[in-house]
């Protein structure tokens, strides 16, 4: 089955390693994962998505469809109001609450999930950088992907320095993640 | 044994490039071509080639060209903006004959355009990059697999016709992660194309006296055999000539070199058009869009096909014109205002409004759903 993924956030934020992952995953189960990434000429602060497409079918063209996404996690508000349109009805879509301004409509929309994706990577794992791995375990638990493939796929593909502070990010964001499901569905 | 791997395509050009043999890079870091010179930085090193990141995009061209005239196999990369800065030595590269690989990893264009969103816009200018009459040989990648088949290929074309070769990707090819499904190795290697070498006596070597449909034989520099290279009209010897029976058989000789031979360089793929009531022309990240679409509409009863121009330039004339002219219904799709189109009607003979269109140049992908809208008009 398809499955349509959306990371957004501004430039510089790092998500582009997420959606790899995941697409590394795909491949490594023997199916098929795209991701391709659309950012602006701004080095910082532009809206950017990344789409990841995972399927057991081969995937051609690589961007997801406006009102097929399955899942979008967003950390920044100006690419939250950009991009959130492209969820279908009743699609997940997990926000950084202290970044990310949902409205009452919103969330009568979509499954809302608030989960201080930031926060979490710059003091529990104690690296802003790995808000890319957190953000790779939420969307692994939200979308009930395989967690053992994911996370051996994600100690293969970091650098090899990076792989320790990156379980425990990995860790702490697929246990937020089982917390918000169980505190708000 | 085929290789599966997960890569960008810009990644996958530079593998390519080195399987193929090559041992030198010269280029400068543009959007969104860098990370095949980044690639390049890393990979060649281990194989005993030099990489240099010069100090703007005519010097990246210029050593380029400097080494494949020592022999070595010789790449360089750029975006649409480093072809217009490196068009004065592509010049030189047709003239001379020297052989090198030019990746283009299109974006939106003209000037510094749209950096970070893809475009087909370099069509025209893969044709006809620099001033007079020459021929281009332009291949284009319609997909993961094919940024490192074509760059292969195009590394045996610059050898086999002592040419610059251009490879068009886009933005999204060069950018997206996947799978791709590479050819064997030993397969790769075992055909391997080197440029011929001269091996008689250095007193008679006259690199440019050679059939009137054959490229040039240009010995390394420094090996023993001297000859002359330069950008001026030549005689065999390389040396400047004025003389007109000369200098129109040099310029016969750039076009025939390759115009004889194009059952070399000619690729194309035909995808489901076997029962098709209406053909999709696109080529590079369009055709992807093109083949979700025909998978959709296929599923919906409507009988769609693709023809996808791979080699763009010397184009595949006799095949459009085939085509173009067994279907009623046709719809070329371009991400630009229809710069290819222009060689569909040439070769086809059929004027533009016999045709439907759906260009786009605003540096956002054409997507499966505008291509399906608009076949559904076309019923």
């Amino acid at each position: 089955m398809r499955k349509q993924l959306r990371f957004t956030g501004v430039g510089g934020q790092g998500v582009l390693l997420a959606g790899e992952i995941l697409a590394r995953a795909y491949v490594r189960a023997g199916k098929y994962g795209v991701q391709v990434g659309t950012y602006t000429s701004q080095v910082r602060g532009g809206p950017t998505k990344v789409d990841i497409i995972l399927d057991d079918e081969p995937i051609l063209y690589p961007y997801a469809v406006d009102g097929e996404i399955d899942f979008m996690l967003s950390v920044a508000d100006k690419s939250y109001q950009l991009f959130k349109d492209g969820v279908k009805e009743g699609g997940i879509i997990v926000y950084e609450p202290n970044l990310v301004y949902p409205s009452e409509d919103d969330k009568a929309r979509w499954k809302m999930f608030p989960i201080e994706v930031i926060t979490i990577a710059k003091e529990k794992v104690g690296n802003v950088i790995t808000q890319s791995v957190v953000a790779l375990a939420i969307a692994t638990r939200m979308n009930n992907l395989d967690k053992d493939l994911v996370y051996e796929t994600m100690i293969q593909t970091v650098p090899p320095k990076a792989v320790e502070v990156n379980k425990k990010a990995f860790e702490l964001g697929y246990q937020e993640a089982e917390e918000v499901l169980a505190k708000y569905s | 044994m085929p290789r599966e791997v997960v890569s960008t395509g810009n990644q996958l050009a530079a593998k390519a490039a080195i399987d193929a043999g090559c041992k030198f890079f010269g280029g400068y870091p543009i959007t969104p071509s860098s990370e095949v010179a980044h690639e390049m930085s890393k990979l060649l090193p281990k194989v005993g080639g030099v990489f240099i990141q010069m100090e703007d995009e005519i010097g990246g061209i210029a050593v380029a060209l400097g080494a494949s005239m020592s022999g070595v196999k010789s790449m360089t990369n750029t975006s649409g903006p480093g072809i217009s800065l490196k068009s004065e030595q592509i010049g030189l590269a047709f003239m001379a004959e020297i052989p090198l690989v030019i990746t283009n990893v299109m974006r939106g264009g003209p000037s510094t355009g749209l950096p970070t969103r893809p475009q087909q816009g370099d069509i025209l200018q893969a044709q006809a990059p620099t001033h007079g009459d020459y021929q281009s040989i332009t291949l284009c990648a319609g997909s993961l697999d094919e940024c490192y088949t074509e760059v292969v290929r195009a590394f045996n074309l610059a050898e086999r016709f002592m040419t610059p070769v251009f490879v068009l990707l886009d933005e999204t090819l060069g950018h997206m992660v996947g799978k791709a499904v590479l050819p064997d190795l030993e397969e790769v290697q075992k055909n391997i194309v080197n440029r011929r070498v001269y091996e008689g006596d250095p007193l008679t070597y006259e690199p440019y006296r050679v059939g009137a449909d054959e490229p040039a034989i240009l010995n390394p520099f420094f090996k023993g055999y001297r000859y002359h290279i330069t950008g001026l009209h030549h005689g065999p010897t390389g040396f400047p000539t004025e003389d007109a029976k000369l200098s129109q058989e040099l310029i016969d000789r750039l076009f025939n070199k390759i115009l004889a031979h194009k059952d070399e360089i000619e690729s194309y793929e035909e995808y489901m058009l076997d029962d098709a009531d209406i053909m999709i022309i696109a080529y590079g990240s369009v055709s992807l869009a093109a083949k979700e679409a025909i998978k959709q509409l296929r599923d919906e009863g409507i009988k769609v096909g693709l023809f996808r121009p791979i080699t763009l330039w010397p184009s595949p004339e006799e095949k459009i014109d085939e085509l173009c002219n067994k279907f009623d219904k046709i719809l070329v799709t371009e991400m630009n205002k229809g710069q290819y189109f222009k060689e569909i009607q040439r070769a086809s003979g059929k004027k533009a409004h016999e045709f439907e269109t759906l260009f786009k140049a605003n540096g956002r992908p054409i997507s499966p759903a505008e291509i399906k809208a608009k076949i559904k008009e076309m019923v």
